[in-house]
């Protein structure tokens, strides 16, 4: 039997991982859970700006602050993707599959950024149109700068996404994994603004994507552009530290 | 081919794999025998560039497994079956394999076929029974239509029909020339399926030879000689001791039991005395004892021995 010459290189890694997301239900789950979160979220932010009287806002900074939380279901989406393969044992299978094992993370990386922009642009977009109508008023619709938030939250849930898999690669099991996630994007940065200490925050994924993502606010310590380097740098240092891990360890 | 140039593997203070060095030939099946924490596993890992020698190399016809241009195309593994996530049917786990390795989908069918998993390749490999676990294994293994085979304990919960097919299938593909290397701690499997055998000890090299040879030097000949009239008996064991570096030992149903003698030599010497005979035949050595008898100082979990040192990771 001869089979055909078909290369096995990045495209077919990708691919790969892309069909192991959704071969299992978790994937599913978190994209829903994703919705239901920024549904309801946008929704009370709305009506609590209609009802408590706040200046007149961007429709889409009601979407922009649900990242905080949904942020973690797009983490969980990425890192089960990781840590699942090593509760299981299946890494060994995959590592064999692609020896290269940077291909690996990058693949992951990858397909993982990419459900979670699609995942948060649409998030973004239906969290809009549901705080539009609990605002009733109290927010401003510009089309350039609705699209530009929600994109901005695609962006930031992408580069959430990578660092996490860049995370769990380093950390391996679920439990390390969740600890460094929560503590890095919610726990400590806002422990530090309650100690009045935003100018560290501004320099965390938190902060800065905070800034990326709100619009009209005023007040941001540096421009859109800056917020989503700081954010993208954060990203690329998880990926590096999880890619030495990977590289390291034996499977 | 396999070739393995010191091969070592320390954790901490133990040398699970130390300085192995030995050839995997083509065309052949080789076995690859040794008791629990012997380090075959260990060994079967650094071997698909899943862990990292401590020193050496291991090179599967010329280069690391990790730099094979098509790895699944070139060598087919299969570790632990039971490896899979619980939740992804078989049929996506292949796929999975197939996008990854540059194979065409359709061969993951061709494969669910072969192994007999035809019919369960939609359910959940969580379900799957341990013989089902180690088909969809030998499945993954069969993908790429590899030149070198590498099976971990591939009859470890197989029903004996599944027994004979790993058998059957593995002779054929050494048959058509590949490489077929085959761990097992089941000596009567080996017994049938291997050509050679590498055996291993606390992760050292105790034996890299052909199975003739294995057992022929474990043990010297022996046979077995059943002489009916006492008087005759006696003349033949006094005969056989005279010969010197043979031991005769009369067994319990009357027969003499020869050692150092093949079954050919006692004949020729009976005939000599005019002894009468009733049964005559060579003794040999099972692979079993023989093993037993090789490893017997590098059991690492022997019973009553208070434990080994050793770690065989699950």
């Amino acid at each position: 039997m001869r089979l055909p010459l078909l290369s096995p290189a990045f495209p077919g890694t990708v691919g790969s991982e892309w069909g192991k997301l959704w071969s299992v239900r978790s994937a599913g789950l978190c994209l829903l859970a994703a919705l239901v979160v920024t549904g309801v979220f946008s929704y009370y932010y709305g009506a609590i700006a209609r009802i408590n009287g706040h200046p007149v806002q961007p429709v889409g900074n009601a979407a922009a602050s649900s990242v905080v939380l949904v942020q973690f279901a797009f983490a969980v989406l990425a890192m089960v993707a990781v840590t699942s393969e090593y509760t299981t044992g299946s890494i060994r299978a995959t590592l064999l599959w692609t020896p290269r094992r940077h291909r690996v993370q990058a693949a992951k990386a990858l397909v993982a950024a990419g459900v979670a922009f699609s995942g948060g642009t649409v998030c973004a977009v239906l969290g809009t149109a549901v705080a539009w109508g609990a605002f009733d008023g109290r927010a401003s619709f510009d089309a350039g700068t609705t699209a530009r938030q929600v994109l901005a939250v695609g962006v930031y849930q992408a580069l959430v996404a990578v660092l996490t898999v860049g995370v769990a690669f380093a950390a391996r099991h679920p439990a390390g994994a969740l600890a460094v996630l929560v503590s890095l994007l919610w726990a400590v940065p806002s422990t530090l603004l309650g100690l009045g200490a935003a100018t560290v925050v501004d320099g965390l994924p938190y902060g800065a994507g905070g800034h990326f993502v709100s619009a009209g606010a005023g007040g941001a310590p540096y421009g859109p552009v800056t917020a989503v380097l700081i954010v993208a740098a954060w990203a690329a240092a998880a990926h590096l530290a999880g890619r030495y891990a990977l590289h390291r360890a034996d499977a | 081919m396999i070739s393995l140039r010191g091969l070592t593997k320390r954790y901490g203070g133990t040398l699970a794999v130390d300085d192995l060095t030995f050839d995997v030939r083509a065309g052949l099946v080789t076995g690859f025998l040794g008791p629990n924490g012997a380090g075959k596993s260990t060994t079967l890992r650094m071997v698909l560039g899943l862990d990292h020698p401590t020193r050496g190399r291991a090179l599967i016809g010329g280069r690391p497994y990790a730099e094979l241009h098509r790895p699944l195309r070139a060598v087919g593994a299969m570790l632990d079956s039971r490896a899979v996530h619980p939740a992804r049917s078989g049929r996506a786990h292949l796929v999975a394999q197939a996008r990854a390795g540059g194979i065409p989908v359709r061969r993951v069918d061709e494969v669910l076929e072969a192994v007999g998993l035809g019919a369960a390749a939609r359910r959940p490999a969580g379900t799957y029974s341990l013989g089902m676990s180690g088909r969809l294994g030998v499945a993954g293994a069969l993908l790429g239509d590899p030149a070198v085979l590498v099976l971990d304990e591939p009859v470890n919960g197989l029903d004996p029909e599944g027994v004979r097919w790993i058998r059957r299938l593995v002779r054929e593909e050494a048959a058509r020339g590949r490489t077929v290397f085959l761990s097992s701690h089941l000596m009567s499997e080996m017994e049938l399926t291997a050509d050679r055998l590498v055996v291993i000890g606390r992760g050292r090299l105790l034996s890299d030879t052909s199975m003739a040879d294995f057992l022929a030097s474990a043990s010297p000949p022996s046979a077995r000689v059943a002489v009916p009239d006492p008087e005759e008996r006696a003349a033949l064991a006094r005969g056989l001791a005279a010969l010197g570096g043979v031991s005769v030992e009369a067994a319990a149903d009357g027969s003499l039991a020869v050692g150092g003698r093949t079954a050919a030599e006692v004949g020729d010497l009976a005939h000599r005395c005019g002894a009468r005979l009733h049964g005559l035949r060579d003794v040999r050595v099972s692979l079993e004892e023989a093993y037993m008898e090789l490893t017997a100082h590098s059991v690492e979990y022997a019973a009553g021995t208070g434990g080994g040192h050793g770690e065989e990771r699950a």
